[in-house]
């Protein structure tokens, strides 16, 4: 019996060590949203950018931003494309480290991606801008969510103060598009397509496209603590997704339009289960070399703090390194 | 005469006694346990926040008048709502109880709607009644609603049928029958369903506020879960616990003061 025990002891230890060693095609969990805006994720695991570099994707899909961050800090996830939110600011503030390592999608003028729309009653009576807003309803998500900071600084641009609107959470988008349809509210903070839905149904009206008045750093590319101790395959997985990016930007943001457009268009709608015509609608703007917008993390985290909402405020370094990507640049034209 | 035969009592072991210091030394000793688990510092307080965390930040937040303002805002729905439900479920247990039409038109469409789950309701409601306090109250009006009117109803069917014929042969009328008999037979049955209907007001509580709310219990819980304040969320809980807790304490006394026959 006790030799039995011993066989299966080395036998088990032996199986582990082989799995153990470096592999061809390391496994890489990735978190994202089942949504357009993953796109250049989809691109870098379909034409083989991460395989280049010894990295297997495996996506893990979420409903929403917030738990993609949670995931990260209990370890289920390595890498995630999420949005930044007062949660995952408040996640780091508790002493739980996430790295925000690269761009995954801006607010940029002349590109789709968030908008605040108006009920088209209003806007027919003469509401045009923030200012006609005044004491009126908003819904938004949440409270803490990238449609929150849309508003709360949109309304800050105008210089409102946040308390002259009313911000009503009602936790998805597809339950806020449905309380502006019942006219439950006068105006909501969303993003496609369900902008284009409000607006092609006659509900809504879009009043400000973020983008064209308010570019920021809203969506980003996050490691885990314990992923980004692991040097070599973190370095590794960024540079397959500059190779994607670089790919993403030539052809969807610069081109706009031909064979390779109409590729990525293919790909998202495999992945995502959305209609072409959406697709198209809702690729956001994103650096070529996935580099940040200069100073955008700090400014987010000073205003949720200073709206109260991140227990405490946190410098660059504690949550913003980009020595990954500098690293995964070097060795590229 | 005769000699004493000394016999064991071999029941003792079956003997059921009150350990109340052990009833509160348990409880205390999960929370110092909880508390040094959370001070070796290998759990994150974001994942684990401890006791006394917990207990600072509800003090912090009573302090701010932010606690008063959601209990307050979660005790007023409550009291609408089940005050409500518990009225109309009784008076319609009463009808269909007494009178076979009424049943017969009562008791099917209780019977058909009574499944649904309320949350799965909610959506509508909040279309049908706006996104403020009407859909909050009617959500858990309905919650309470269906186990009065089913246990009042089974209350008065079961209610002894010797009584109701000595009750009618000493010629007591209609309304004095209802008051004097059917009513207080069927007690029991309603202060079961007022105790079922509390539980099922907290729960429908915490999801209606977590819809389009300002305020309240509910609306604090989603909040911190929002925002990743673990501790915060931690006080949410806390006080539906001892909202809970207190609903039930609060019934077994109504009911001990409604019912005297049945207290021992």
């Amino acid at each position: 019996m006790p030799r039995r025990l011993a066989a299966l002891l080395v036998a088990v230890l032996v199986w582990g060590g082989v799995s153990e060693a470096p592999a061809q095609g390391q496994k890489v969990k990735l978190g994202v949203l089942r949504l357009t805006s993953s796109a250049v994720l989809f691109v870098g695991a379909e034409k083989g950018y991460f395989k280049e570099f010894g990295i297997e994707p495996e996506f893990v899909f979420f409903e929403a931003a917030q738990p993609i961050a949670v995931a990260i800090a209990s370890g289920d996830l390595e890498v995630g494309a999420t949005g930044l939110t007062a949660g995952l600011y408040n996640i780091v503030a508790g002493g739980v480290p996430i790295w925000i390592v690269a761009d995954k999608g801006r607010e940029w003028p002349d590109h789709n991606l968030t908008a605040l729309v108006v009920r088209k009653d209003l806007y027919d009576a003469g509401v045009r801008t923030l200012r006609d807003l005044k004491g009126k309803k908003i819904g938004v998500t949440q409270i803490g969510s990238t449609f929150h900071y849309n508003v709360g600084r949109l309304l800050e641009k105008e210089g409102m103060a946040p308390g002259e609107v009313e911000l009503v959470p009602l936790q998805s988008l597809g339950a806020v598009a449905d309380a502006l349809t019942a006219k439950r509210l006068d105006a909501v903070a969303t993003a496609e397509p369900f902008v284009s839905r409000l607006e092609t149904s006659g509900v809504g009206v879009t009043l400000i496209r973020t983008g064209d008045s308010l570019p920021w750093q809203i969506a980003v590319m996050l490691y885990a603590d314990r992923f980004a101790r692991d040097r070599a395959r973190a370095v590794a997985f960024m540079k397959g997704y500059v190779k994607a990016s670089r790919h993403y930007f030539d052809s969807v943001v610069k081109r706009r339009a031909g064979p390779e457009y109409d590729e990525i268009v293919a790909i998202t709608a495999t992945y995502t289960g959305a209609r072409p015509e959406l697709i198209r609608r809702g690729f956001p703007y994103q650096d070529r070399d996935g580099r940040l917008m200069p100073g955008d993390i700090g400014r987010q985290t000073a205003w949720w703090f200073a709206q109260g909402l991140v227990k405490a405020p946190i410098p660059d370094r504690d949550i913003v390194d980009e020595s990954f990507l500098r690293e995964a640049l070097k060795g590229m034209p | 005469m005769s000699t004493r035969i000394p016999a064991p009592d071999r029941t003792r072991a079956l003997e059921r006694r009150d350990h109340p210091a052990l009833r509160v030394a348990a409880l205390v000793a999960l929370l110092v346990l909880w508390e040094l688990l959370t001070r070796t510092g290998r759990i994150p307080a974001l994942f684990l926040p401890s006791p006394l965390g917990v207990i600072n930040a509800g003090v912090e937040m009573a302090r701010s008048g932010e606690l008063a303002t959601h209990v307050a805002t979660s005790l007023r729905r409550i009291a609408l709502g089940f005050g409500l439900g518990a009225l109309g479920g009784v008076s319609v247990g009463l009808v269909t109880g007494f009178w076979s039409v009424a049943e017969a038109v009562g008791n099917p469409l209780i019977a058909a709607t009574f499944p649904i789950p309320k949350i799965a309701l909610l959506p509508l409601l909040i279309l049908w009644l706006g996104i403020g306090e009407a859909s909050k109250v009617a959500v858990i009006m309905l919650g309470v609603f269906f186990p009065m009117a089913i246990n009042t109803h089974t209350g008065v069917r079961t209610a002894d049928p010797l009584l109701i014929r000595a009750a009618a042969s000493f010629g007591a009328g209609r309304v004095s029958l209802v008051r004097k008999v059917l009513l207080p037979s069927a007690l029991p049955m309603i202060f079961a369903g007022l105790k079922l209907g509390a539980g099922t007001a907290l729960l429908l509580l915490v999801a209606a506020e977590m819809i389009a709310a300002n305020a309240g219990i509910g609306f604090l819980i989603l909040h911190a879960q929002n925002l990743m304040e673990t501790t915060k969320l931690m006080v949410g809980i806390v006080l539906l616990s001892l909202l809970g807790v207190a609903s039930h304490w609060l019934l077994v006394r109504l009911e001990r003061a409604a019912l005297p026959w049945k207290t021992p």
